[in-house]
Order: C-alpha cells, then structure tokens, then sequence
C-alpha cells in the first residue's frame, strides 16, 4: 500500500473506529485526532518521495476495482495536487482541535465526518481514474449536508439541502460528461481519455458540462448563491474545511480536467471564463462590502478570492496559472484562519453583527492582531502570502487579457477596503457595552490553533519560491496539453479546425 | 420420461432442449407453497404431512444423485432435495405448531434452494465451457434458459427471501399472519421468474397472471383495513383491465404473425407478408399492458395508492420483484419479438421513460406519508430502467437488469426500515413522525438514510453503480437527451430522499420519542439489505459481470 492510499485509508479507518466506539467524547476525539495527523505524517512522506522536477503525475497506485466497467482505484499526485493534498491533511487535524470544546452535540458523528470529508478530498486531489474522481468528488456531500444540517446556525436546514442540491447537479452534469468521454474510449483512465480525438462541438459540450460542475464548486458567478448560505450556517469547522479545502475541489478540477482534456474549447472560450471570473470578484467584493453578518461578509470576499484563482487559470499562462494554484492555498490558508477567528469571537459572544462589536482590541489584543495578520494576508499585502499569490495573477493576465487584469485589480483594492473597514468597525473605536468589555481573548488552544496558519501565512508571503517550483512543471504540463505557453497559442490552427 | 431429461443435462451439454434445467429452480418454491397449504390444512396434524413430504423428497434426492449418466453430474440438486426434504419435518417440531413460524422458515429454505439451484444452473448447464453463456431453449420453445433468465431468477428468489424475515414481525403484530401468506408469496415469486424466462406469449402471460393473483390477495391481506381492501380491489381492478388490454395485443399479434413464439415473431414481423398495421396495433397494445404492470407514467394511477394501502411487506416485494419481472419480460418482448418495429416502440418508451421519471420525481415532493414518497419513487425508477430498455442494445439489457437488482436491494432495505418504524406507531409514518428519530434510534435512521442515497444514486451505495450503468447504456445509444432527463430528475428525487434524511437527523421530535422496537427477523432483513446496498456500491464485479453476461439472449 502507497502513501497515497494510506493518506486515504487512514481518516476513513478513523472514521470506522469511531463508528465502534460510538458517543464517548474523550476517546472519539482522541481517535479523530491521532487518525487525522496520521494522514498529515503520510502526506508528508509523499512530499519527501515526490520528484519536483518530473512534471507527470508520479508515484502511481493502482487496484483492479471493476474491471468489467474498466475502472479502477488509480491514484497518482504532480505538483498541483501534493500541495493541495497537504492542504487537505494540514488544516484537518487544526479543525478538529478547534473544535475540541465547542461541539455538545454528538461529537462522534461530527469527527467521523470530517475524517471523511479529509479522506474524500485527498481522494478527488490524487485520483487519476475519471469514475474515481467522481465518486470521491460525490462523497463530500453527504458529510458536509450533515455538518451544516445538524451543527449549523438557525438557517441550517435550507443552506444545507441548497448545498447539497446544487453540488450535486453540477456533479451529475460532469458524471454525463464523464459518460460520453468512456462512450468514447471504453475506459475511465485519466491518460487514456486524454489522448481521445474529440470535435470542437464536442468539446464546447463536454467542456461547458465539467466548468458548470466545478463553477458551482468554485463558485463561479452566477453559481454562487448556495455560498453565503452554507458559509454563514456551517459550524465554525464546517466554514473551515468549506473555504479551505471544498471550493479548491472545483478549481483543482479545473486546472486538472476541464483544461488539458477539452484544449480546443478552453482555448476558445477562455475570454469568456475571464469575463465571468472578473464579474465574479467585482461582484463577490462589492456585496461583501454591503454586509452587516461578518461571516457573510467573509463568505461573500471568498466568491471574490476564488474569482482570482478562476482568473489565473484561463489567463493560460504560466505565471498566472501557477499563481492561482498558489492563491488556492492562500485562500485556504488565509479564509480559513478568518472562519476560525470568527467561529472563537461567536463562541464568545452569540453574534456575528459587526455593528454589536466595537473596540475590541483593548480587550481582546490579541485576537485583534491575529485578525489584522490575517486580514492582511487575504487583502494581498505584500511579505505576506496573498500578495505572491495575487500579484502573479494580475501580472499574468495582464500579458494574455489587459482589461481582465486592470478590472480585477480593483477586486483587491475593495478588498482592502472591506476586509480593513470590516476590522476597524469591529475592534477600534470607543469599547461600548457589557458585551464587548466582557469578551475574553483567545485560551492558549485557540491560539495554538491558529499559529500554524499564521507561519504559513508569514513563511510563503516571505519565500514562495518552494511552493512554486512544485507546482509551476505540473501547470505547465498542463498548459502544453492545452497548446499554449505563456500566452500564445502554440498551434493557432488548432482553434479553428472544426472536426 | 424424467429420468431421460436428468440424464441428458447432466451428461452432455450443450443439449438443445433441456426441459427440466430450465424450471428446476422454480421446484421447491412450488412444492413448498402446496405442502405448505396442505400443513396449513392439516392443523394438529402436521407431521402427518410433513413426514411423507421428506420421505418423498428424500427418495427423489437419493434418485437424483444416482441417475445421473455421469456419475455425480446431479449431486447439487440431489442435494438440495435430500436438504430440504429432511428440514420438513424437522422444521415441524422445531417449530412446536406454529404455522406462521414454520411457514416462515420453509419459505426461506426453499427460496435458498432456489438460489442454490439458479447458481448450480448458470454454473453447469448454461456456462459449460468458460464464462460464455450458452442459452437454452425448452419445452418446445416456450422457456428460454438464458441471461434474462438466470439474473430475474437471482433478483426475484433473492427479494422474496429478504421480505420473509421482514414480513415476520410485521404480519403477526397486525395478526394477519395467516397460513396463505408464504405459499402465496411463493406462487408470486414463482410467476415472477417465470416471467423472466418466459419465451412465448401464452407463457408469459401465465406467468404474469400467476404473479399478478398472488399479489391481489397478498394485498388485501389486512382484511380489517379499509386501505388494504381498497388497494387489493383498485390493484385488482386496473390490473385485470391490463391483462386484458395486453392479452388483446397478444391476440393481433398473433393474428399478424400466426404464431406466439417470440423468436418467431420477431422473424415473422419483419416479413412483408406480415400485416405491420395490426402488428404494431398488437405492440402498442402489449406496451400499455407492460406499461399497467411497471408503472410507467401515463399507466402509473394505481401504483401510489397500492403501495401505501397494501401491508409493507408485500409493498417491499412488489416493488422489488414485480418491477424486476415486469422489465424482464418487457426487455425479452421488445428485444426479441420487436427488433423490426424498433421504429415505433424505442420513442415512444423513450417518451414514457422520461415522463415518468420527472412524474415520479415531482409528485414525490408533495406527499408527506412515507410509503407514498416510496412509491412514487418506484415509479420514478421505473423510467431511469426504462433507459435501457430504450437503449435497445446488449448493452442497455444488461444494464437494466443490473439497475432492477439495485433498485431490489435499496428499497427493500428502505421498506425494512419503514416496517421497523411502523411497529413502533401501529400505524402509518408520515413525515413528521421521522422527527428525532436519528436521535432515538441511530441506527435504524443511518440505515434508512444510506438506503435513501442508495435510491438517489450517491457513490458507494448500489444506487449509484445502477444509475451509472444505465447512463451509460443511454448513452452510447445516443439518448444523451433522456439521460439529462434522468439527471434533472434524480436531482428533484435527491431533494425528497433529504427531506427524510432531514427530519430524522436535522429536526428534533417536540416529545420524546420511543425507540423502535426491531425483531430479531426484522434486524436480520434489514442488516443482510443494507449490506448488499454497500456490497453492491463498493464491490459490484461480480454481479456487474454476469449482469453483463447476461447480454446474450436466446433468439
């Protein structure tokens, strides 16, 4: 058995222990935990056995499934999917220690359910079989349906059967897609379907099917209206794992999928991808500005942060290309530690108003100056991660599409403007009220928690390069596949051939 | 006569005509239900039945194994009656005069026989050499041993057995467990795998009549219930009327083509001495018929209203195995009688399929009673295995027979635990009762829930793997457009399955709620279907293989 099979088996073994101990706080949670760093340690000796400068998918696993379908568990990683597959195994365990105290109510199913989820999405990460990537892709529904439905806010219900609704039409969409693509070749191998010669008409098909999947995934404007609702009733891990980790399933599958096996099409309409991903961050920043919920405010900024990373990807270049697979991780990194800072501040005060809060930093310094690192990183300053993530996109898509850059430049000036607004509204000004001269800061396990983001955060804002060159020959893999490279078409004939 | 038929199955194979092969597994169902009713009959006096019944079946085991020409070629189904004819009587004292257990028991033993015989079969006779499957014709061409045949077998042997151990419980807390019950179920399941290799109209239309008897009665079972009553009549009504409508269609069609062998037919409907009016007035016919006899939308009306009046139990076994039947013998009729009129019947069923689909689907969403939203899930099914039949390919059979075990298997789990519920309120589950339950009995709820994915076709369930399939023969067949159908539609279905899942884990009951209170027979149904469902999800190879296999039919 690989690492890679391990990194998957581990949280699902977890998750079966679980199910045998049943509702005992202290062991579950012991279990959870132990099965959950588990994975990470797995994750890690994949990185150590990965070889950054061999641009294909390498260390290949594989398992005879259902041979008379020809699928089979087939798992292998490059640059783009160990970095997210770390991800995944990193902020994992970090939910389930933040949530250590904060769950009452059935913590076993609650774990269990995060394990799964982990497992789920190291699965969509590594698989290289299309019916496997589905299966996995399908799998993190029912576990964040219940960690919405069950441990959400007063809406939960409704954000719940959205989410679930909504990801799984879009997945259905692609599971035909999928279809017709083994129609076509008898088999569901990721290399096997690549080389298949499609029609353009085809491929805008087959195309449009995989980007509505992974749009409402991402999501992409105008599929974006599950998101705030999900975000804003999620429990504090649920938003975590959602923003960190779910919305990256999308544009992973993107870049892995709907890029290097319908070239012709992604060539064609990339512009229009462009326009919707400008539309998105524009529209994500300026409602974000509108909000009165902090949490949705933040949910709102995520459409506009995912909208960079949508933007990188169908610049087509390799500077912008590689920098949304970064800016996935940023916003991973960067989201998530805001959802954890506001799931401590509600545990604290039972409100997630701005105008409730005010002043904030007298008591609480030092949740204020996580806030503000935090912050800062998501508004792309630069010596700390979102700018290396950020500024490469803009830069990129400058050279392919001036008007998309120039546009989504004002994107990250809004989010300084919302994000900082949002910050001094809440923790400057005059200290009014019982309830915000009574509100504690951060117990040492709070801050313990988050203190691995804000390394994170600090160690890439101030040394990318490591995290690019794993990525940057996987991305440019992909972008030959596509026939372009930095920009340029490698073959213009190819765009007008219709087959 | 027997004798020479036992011989030659075993000794050399393939034989062309290989009359008693071909219905050895429907024998113990059979000659169980009738010494069932007879012990039913005999009162005090069971033993007086049962001991010549294992006397007989004895002898006949012992007759098998030595007969062969080929020493040990029958060991099997030797075997299976020496087994069975020893259990008879031991059964009857294990059992201490209760009809309703030892019926219970018998039932299932035989049922496994059954199982046992249909795998002996595939085994030996129809896969002599290697994997390929030599179908067989028999009795005079009116059964056709093939893939058809053996997965219906499968599917409907396998239903029947999982409903015996839910039913248990079920009937006896309504005291409605009387001594036709089993030997009804049996005459059902026996009709339903007749179906399934039924190779002329006169055959096929026995079979369906013997099914469709047995379940009247099964239906009105509860004779004190004005809802099972009126299930049983309206069931008996509307479907005598198709009977009557598909005997009709038979009639013209064999006006047209002057014979009821399918094979027949279908080389006679391609003649141009052939009248192709009145023979496509017969398939139309014949559609409306099958169409009555699957539920699908616009022939659908009296599906809801019998699932939800008759008893549980037997809503379980006609969802599982009449739709299994039925499709059976749709996909012989229109693959092998029909191949020349594939103009008329493949858009229309293709028009039928996605109708009752998103019927299916939309009116699920309004109705509150649980057995109801089942039941109009079952019509939704009926369309997503319509979608292979509409394929009209090798591959669309397959899949739809594959597509039918799936479905068997999620809704008699969902069925189980339904019943479970129901012991606990003595009465209908609607919606509202779900509430809390996730709480009160998890693992009644999860089981429930996972049986729900299953039928909304979430990965790692059987669910899943069957819709897969279907798409896919939909697919290659260049019905991209109906698949879309079923894709919008397990979408709207997916919103319903939730809204159980919902109340049970989301919603939390205003008063306390009582744990259900399982029997050992309902744990034991409900585990061993739930752990297809996973089974089937996870692992189908083996089952996908021979639904795959089953691709070859007898022409």
């Amino acid at each position: 058995m690989g690492m890679i099979t391990l990194t998957i088996a581990l949280p699902l073994l977890g998750a079966l222990a679980i199910g045998f101990i049943g509702d005992d706080r202290r062991n579950v949670k012991v279990v959870a935990l132990a099965a959950s760093v588990a994975a990470f340690v797995a994750s890690l000796v994949l990185v150590w056995q990965f070889d950054v400068t061999d641009p294909n998918l390498q260390l290949v696993e594989r398992f005879t499934w259902i041979p008379t379908i020809g699928a089979e568990l087939a798992f292998a990683v490059d640059g783009v999917s160990l970095v997210l597959i770390v991800l995944t195994t990193f902020v994992t365990p970090l939910i389930l220690l933040a949530s250590w105290d904060d769950i009452s109510d059935r913590m076993h199913a609650y774990t269990a359910a995060f394990l799964i989820l982990q497992a789920a999405a190291v699965g969509v990460f590594a698989a290289t079989d299309l019916l496997v990537f589905y299966v996995f892709f399908e799998f993190t529904l029912v576990p964040m349906y219940l960690l919405i439905g069950i441990w959400g806010g007063a809406g939960r219900k409704a954000a719940a059967v959205k989410f679930f609704l909504y990801t799984l039409l879009g997945g259905l969409l692609m599971l035909v897609a999928i279809l017709y693509l083994y129609a076509q070749t008898g088999t569901f191998a990721y290399d096997a379907i690549r080389q298949v010669d499609l029609s353009l008409t085809e491929q805008r098909w087959l195309f449009v099917a995989f980007v509505l999947a992974f749009g409402v995934k991402v999501p992409v404007f105008p599929l974006h209206t599950w998101l705030p609702d999900a975000h804003t009733e999620a429990p504090t891990g649920g938003s975590v794992f959602l923003a960190g980790i779910l919305l990256k399933l999308g544009t992973f599958g993107l870049l892995r999928y709907a890029l290097p096996l319908f070239p012709d099409a992604t060539i064609e309409l990339a512009p229009w991808l462009l326009a919707i991903a400008v539309v998105g961050i524009l529209y994500g920043a300026i409602v974000a500005l509108m909000q009165s919920d902090i949490k949705r405010l933040i949910a709102y900024s995520s459409v506009s942060h995912m909208g960079f990373v949508v933007l990188g990807t169908f610049a087509l270049n390799v500077t912008a290309t590689s920098a949304s697979v970064v800016q996935m991780v940023n916003h991973g990194l960067s989201t998530g530690a805001l959802f954890l800072l506001i799931g401590f501040l509600y545990e604290r005060r039972h409100t997630r108003q701005i105008a409730a809060f005010g002043g904030l930093a007298k008591r609480v310094p030092i949740m204020a100056g996580l806030w503000l690192l935090v912050s800062l990183s998501s508004l792309a300053l630069p010596g700390l991660n979102g700018f290396v993530g950020e500024f490469p996109i803009l830069l990129g898509t400058f050279q392919t599409n001036r008007l998309a850059a120039v546009l989504a430049t004002f994107g990250a000036v809004l989010a300084a403007l919302y994000l900082l607004w949002a910050y001094q509204r809440m923790f400057h000004g005059p200290l009014e009220g019982a309830d915000n001269e009574h509100t504690t800061d951060l117990r040492p396990r709070e801050i313990g928690v988050l203190v691995p983001f804000v390394v994170l955060i600090v160690a890439i804002g101030v040394y990318p390069q490591p995290l690019f060159d794993v990525v940057e020959p996987a991305v440019e893999r992909v972008l030959v596949e596509v026939g372009v490279s930095d920009g340029l078409p490698l073959e213009p004939a190819a765009v007008t051939e219709e087959g | 006569m027997l004798a020479t038929f036992l011989a030659q199955t075993a000794a050399t194979t393939p034989i062309p005509d290989v009359a008693w092969s071909s219905f050895a597994p429907e024998l113990p169902p059979t000659i169980t239900a009738l010494v069932l009713l007879l012990v039913a009959v005999a009162r005090r006096r069971q033993l007086l039945v049962a001991v010549p019944t294992a006397l007989l079946a004895v002898a006949a085991g012992v007759w098998l194994i030595a007969s062969g020409e080929t020493p040990g070629a029958l060991v099997v189904p030797g075997a299976v009656a020496i087994v069975l004819g020893i259990l008879a009587p031991a059964l009857v004292v294990a059992t201490r005069g209760r009809t309703s257990l030892l019926a219970a028991w018998a039932a299932a033993a035989s049922l496994v026989a059954a199982l046992v015989l249909t795998v002996w079969q595939y085994l030996t006779v129809l896969t002599p050499d290697g994997p390929t499957l030599v179908p067989q014709l028999a009795m005079a061409d009116a059964i056709a041993n093939d893939g058809i045949a053996v997965f219906t077998r499968l599917v409907v042997y396998l239903s029947a057995l999982l409903v015996i151990p839910l039913g248990y419980g079920y009937l006896q807390d309504r005291r409605i467990n009387r001594a036709e019950v089993e030997p009804l179920l049996l005459l059902a399941v026996v009709g339903m795998a007749a179906l399934g290799s039924a190779n002329d109209l006169i055959t096929l239309f026995i079979a369906l009549e013997l099914l469709s008897l047995a379940l009247y009665v099964l239906a009105g079972l509860a004779r004190r219930d004005r809802r099972s009553q009126e299930a049983s009549l309206k069931y008996f009504v509307t479907g005598s009327v198709a009977s009557a409508i598909l005997l009709f269609g038979m009639a013209l069609i064999y006006v047209a083509t002057g014979t009821v062998t399918l094979p027949e037919i279908g080389a006679a409907v391609g003649l141009v001495t052939t009248p192709r009016f009145v023979a496509a007035i017969g398939l139309a016919l014949i559609t409306v018929g099958i169409g009555f006899k699957v539920a699908l939308a616009p022939f659908h009306l009296w599906t809801p209203d019998v699932y939800q009046g008759a008893p549980t139990n037997v809503t379980a076994f006609m969802a599982a195995g009449t739709k299994a039947a039925g499709f059976a013998a749709a996909l012989r009729l229109y693959l092998v009688a029909f191949p020349d009129l594939e103009a008329l019947w493949v858009p229309v069923l293709a028009v039928l399929a996605a109708l009752t689909m998103l019927y299916g689907a939309f009116l699920a969403v309004v109705q509150h009673d649980v057995k109801r939203i089942l039941a109009y899930s079952a019509i939704s099914h009926a369309g997503f295995a319509t979608i292979g039949l509409v394929a009209n390919s090798d591959a669309g059979l397959s899949a739809t027979l594959w597509y039918l075990l799936t479905y068997a298997v999620s809704t008699l789990t969902a069925f189980g635990c339904v019943i479970v519920l129901e012991r606990r309120r003595r009465g209908e589950v609607t919606l509202a009762d779900l509430r809390g339950v996730g709480r009160s009995a998890p693992a009644i709820a999860g089981i429930l829930a996972f049986a729900l994915l299953s039928l909304a076709g979430i990965p790692i369930t059987a669910g899943y793997v069957g819709k897969l399939v279907v798409f896919e023969a939909g697919i290659e067949a260049g019905f991209t457009w109906l698949v879309l159908v079923g894709v919008l539609a397990s979408v709207v279905a997916a919103f319903f399955y939730l809204r159980i899942a919902g109340m049970m884990f989301l919603e939390d009951s205003p008063e306390p709620v009582e744990g259900p209170y399982p029997s050992f027979g309902l744990s034991v149904g409900v585990t061993v279907s739930a752990a297809l469902v996973l089974y089937l999800g996870i692992q189908p190879e083996l089952l996908l293989r021979l639904a795959t296999d089953a691709g070859v039919l007898a022409r």
